[in-house]
């Protein structure tokens, strides 16, 4: 009979491969990330555009961005959309702060004519005014039912408190924003952020080079621009800021602080102390709040990375009647983190958690590709990820217990509220 | 093509192994064949329930969890109307650790109080975050138990209402478990870069010995035809009228399904689609509109759903609906269109099986369907296709007496 009560023999992770995308220089102002081993028949393709949400001076980076696919003076909205569909692609566009990316989804036979159908459409987009009163339309509407939301007013009013020294990254956009826009708005940013401003095109696909040289000189007259400016570092109103939302049953909090990027030094370390209170099913946050009180479905934490920056952020959303017991029990645990050593046979849990999930986000080209993107942003490159591996394995409970401490101060922290009160 | 070998215990547990050799990485999914629609009427939300149940602690080990991730691992799970699904990935060399823990599982669970204590807040929490503190967040628990009278689909897998959840007792469940839990309800399947006689030893080894339990019957009551029109209109607290039609379609198992699910796609998946470019683009009657199958093994819906435009009426918009649907019965699609509806099938279809852990689960959802082979001659039954298929499929379906309307109004 085997012993149920044992758990089988561990082996630890001690190699993970990484493959390196090739790096193509599109011109002095951009360069193409190419990932070629893939086994199947699929291709994505990415364009990032210095189109993120600070960009301009009136807040238009959104409505642009869902106005990309809305026709040329050659083919209406409806056209392209029918070429797409026709060619089996998907088309994702996403807007963050400081970028806007354009994905293109396909099968590898088909990827020459939908890049070229892509390309034309950002190129060419002419902002007719019927499209552009239809998206405002559509906009105002998504506008009005995601104010309902209780996470989304506290996200609003977290990046408004969260960056309140850099007016352009903690701006929001309200109802009224929208009557203001104009079709010559539009297109003049279109023009400063699309027409000059393609960062890098990511390429995970089995192609051939011929395509890859096709992609290269297509997209290369959008790219004219020079590294852009970004935020360097957040300055954040502290304290407790709360946004009412009349009979919510639940609250949402979000909490967190200024922070850095995988350029710090004590990037890692920090990385290990949070995923200890927040960022997997076993955190202590999870365990307290969730597996033991029931206060929440979910409670997590991460460090968010901006190219120049960063921050941390604790998310949750629960029954209206604990969201002062929420708070103290945060608090509760991240003075643990100060005050007491980690038991070594946590440190050890999530020391392999931690390789585990780095093992799983470099699997597949996809997943590698995505992995490499995330230190390129901030100029570093894989050895990142080795430095990561030798911190994780040797870091004691002395040194982690610093960084919280270093780090971790309640009182610099903005904690957003979202609910109704009474 | 996903290549995989299939073998059964004495049990009765079914074990399907796939095999990647370029991942690091195994995955262990264990499908159990049960879901909402096997619930009591007066205990609903329990399979669900269970599900959350199932991470308390099992009868040999205390926490399943802190196990896996002191192995690199992590695992998570998902209720339908139809089956419960559990998932670990693993780094390959500690895959015997989840099979531990997933074997352990099916033997027997700890059911401590704590844990059925913490979980039922838990899942009352889950309850108000997806349904009662979104905008139209109740949608589903309301258009249900419009369209189906008898069949449990009537209600939705987080359960009717808070209070039969409140209302679980140890009882209730120990019976859930020791009825459904056992090797000869569930489906394992394991990925990974391993040889099937190493998985052959490893499943022997720690499911061999559990007892194989009876499969129990599924005496479902089955939903009469529907003969006329429902509709039924609420009033909430929203910002703008939303509408949802539901036709009743064919069960998962037939041929019809697939028509249908393209049928849907034509109505409104894309922004080529009909009702986008009618409805939203043209008539501008709407701000948003989608056409989608609810995916249920048994006979499920095709749903329209939509947000209508300031100062439209539901009164426009359903008739300009019933102006497209009538078209697509009376005229047949399109070459190009169809071409294109398959076209984009097709590289779904590829890149939902890049995923290693895509691929595991929908073998194990083919092999309760029938045969785990299913997930390789999809792609042909969607390629025989006709436009003939679609609108004969259409007639039968886009019926006004078997459409359920369910209207939201803004107040």
């Amino acid at each position: 009979m085997i012993d149920r009560t044992l758990q089988p023999p561990l082996s630890p992770i001690t190699k993970i491969n990484f493959v390196e995308p090739t790096i193509i220089p599109i011109n002095p102002f951009a360069k193409m990330y190419w990932m070629r081993a893939v086994l199947d028949e699929t291709t994505r393709i990415e364009f990032h555009f210095n189109a993120g949400s600070i960009r301009g001076n009136e807040k238009l980076a959104g409505s642009v961005n869902n106005l990309i696919f809305s026709g040329t003076p050659s083919k209406t909205s409806t056209q392209i959309h029918e070429e797409l569909d026709g060619l089996g692609a998907f088309i994702d566009q996403e807007l963050g702060q400081e970028v806007a990316i354009i994905s293109l989804y396909c099968l590898r036979k088909n990827a020459k004519a939908a890049v070229a159908l892509v390309i034309d459409s950002i190129q060419n987009v002419c902002f007719h005014e019927q499209e552009v009163a239809d998206t405002i339309r559509e906009k105002k509407q998504q506008y009005l039912i995601s104010s309902e939301k209780v996470n989304i007013l506290a996200r609003r009013e977290f990046q408004k408190q969260l960056f309140a020294n850099s007016p352009n990254y903690a701006r929001q956009i309200v109802l009224k924003d929208y009557d203001a826009i104009t079709v010559e708005g539009l297109q003049k940013f279109h023009q400063e952020f699309y027409l000059k401003g393609l960062l890098k095109v990511v390429l995970v696909g089995n192609m051939e080079e011929e395509f890859v040289n096709f992609l290269q000189n297509n997209v290369s007259p959008l790219a004219t621009q020079t590294i852009p400016e970004y935020e360097k570092q957040f300055i954040n109103n502290k304290g407790v800021f709360h946004v009412e939302k009349d009979e919510a049953v639940q609250t949402a909090i979000r909490i967190g602080m200024p922070l850095f990027n995988k350029t710090h030094p004590d990037f890692i370390d920090f990385q290990i102390v949070q995923t200890i209170l927040g960022d997997y099913f076993g955190s202590r946050l999870m365990s307290n709040i969730r597996e033991d009180k029931g206060y929440t479905y979910g409670i997590g934490s991460g460090l968010s990375e901006a190219n120049k920056t960063g921050y941390f952020i604790i998310a949750t959303e629960v029954g209206k009647e604990f969201v002062s017991a929420t708070l103290h029990e945060i608090k509760v645990e991240i003075e643990r983190l100060q005050n007491e050593l980690i038991e070594e046979e946590e440190l050890t849990l999530v020391k392999n958690y931690m390789l585990g999930q780095l093992l799983k986000h470099a699997d597949g080209p996809n997943a590698m590709m995505d992995l490499f993107m995330s230190v390129q942003l901030q100029g570093l490159g894989f050895e990142f990820y080795a430095d990561f591996i030798q911190r994780v394995n040797t870091i004691t409970a002395n040194e982690l217990k610093q960084i919280a401490k270093n780090y971790l101060s309640w009182e610099s922290l903005t904690i957003i509220t979202a609910g109704s009160s009474n | 093509m996903i290549q995989f070998e299939r073998f059964t215990l004495e049990n009765g547990l079914r074990v399907i192994f796939h095999k990647d050799i370029t991942t690091p990485l195994a995955v262990v999914n264990t499908l159990y064949d049960v879901g909402a629609r096997d619930e009591d009427e007066n205990k609903t939300g329990f399979a669900h329930l269970f599900e959350h149940l199932m991470f308390g602690g099992s009868v040999n080990i205390p926490d399943f969890d802190a196990p896996l991730q002191n192995a690199g691992g992590e695992s998570n799970a998902f209720t339908s109307n139809d089956i419960t699904n559990y998932y670990d990935i693993i780094p390959a060399q500690n895959i015997e650790t989840a099979l531990w823990l997933e074997s352990d599982r099916m033997l027997s669970l700890a059911f401590t109080d704590k844990s059925l204590e913490t979980q039922r807040s838990v899942v009352m929490e889950e309850f108000k975050q997806r349904y009662l503190n979104q905008p139209y967040g109740d949608v589903w628990l309301e258009l249900r138990p419009l369209a189906y009278e008898v069949h449990p689909y009537k209600w939705a897998t987080i359960g009717k209402e808070l209070k039969h959840i409140e209302d679980a007792t140890m009882d209730d469940v120990k019976s859930f478990f020791h009825k459904h839990y056992c090797p000869s309800n569930a489906i394992l399947c394991i990925a990974g870069n391993f040889d099937v006689e190493t998985i052959k030893t490893l499943t022997e080894k720690w499911f061999g010995n559990i007892p194989s339990g009876i499969k129990p019957a599924r005496l479902l009551p089955q939903e009469p035809k529907q003969t006329s029109k429902k509709e039924k209109t609420i009033e909430r607290n929203v910002p703008s009228d939303a509408f949802y039609f539901a036709f009743k379609m064919p069960e998962r198992k037939s041929v019809e399904y697939y028509v249908v699910d393209v049928l849907s796609d034509a109505l409104g998946r894309d922004k080529s689609s009909r009702l986008y470019t009618k409805i939203q683009k043209e008539q501008k009657l709407v701000t948003e509109i989608n056409a989608y199958i609810s995916g249920s093994l048994d006979n499920g819906l095709l749903v329209i759903e939509g947000k209508l435009s300031e100062g439209k009426t539901f009164e426009e918009v359903e008739s300009a609906i019933w102006d497209v649907l009538t078209e697509i019965k009376n005229k047949e699609l399109s070459n190009e269109e169809l071409h294109r509806l398959k076209n984009k099938i097709r590289t779904a279809k590829e890149f939902q099986e890049q995923g290693l852990l895509n691929r595991t689960m929908n073998l194990c959802y083919f092999e309760l369907l029938g045969d785990a082979n299913g997930i390789n001659e999809e792609a042909i039954l969607y390629e025989e296709i006709q436009a003939e298929h679609i609108q004969a499929v259409a007639n039968e379906i886009l019926q006004e007496n078997n459409c359920t309307l369910l209207k939201v109004k803004a107040i």
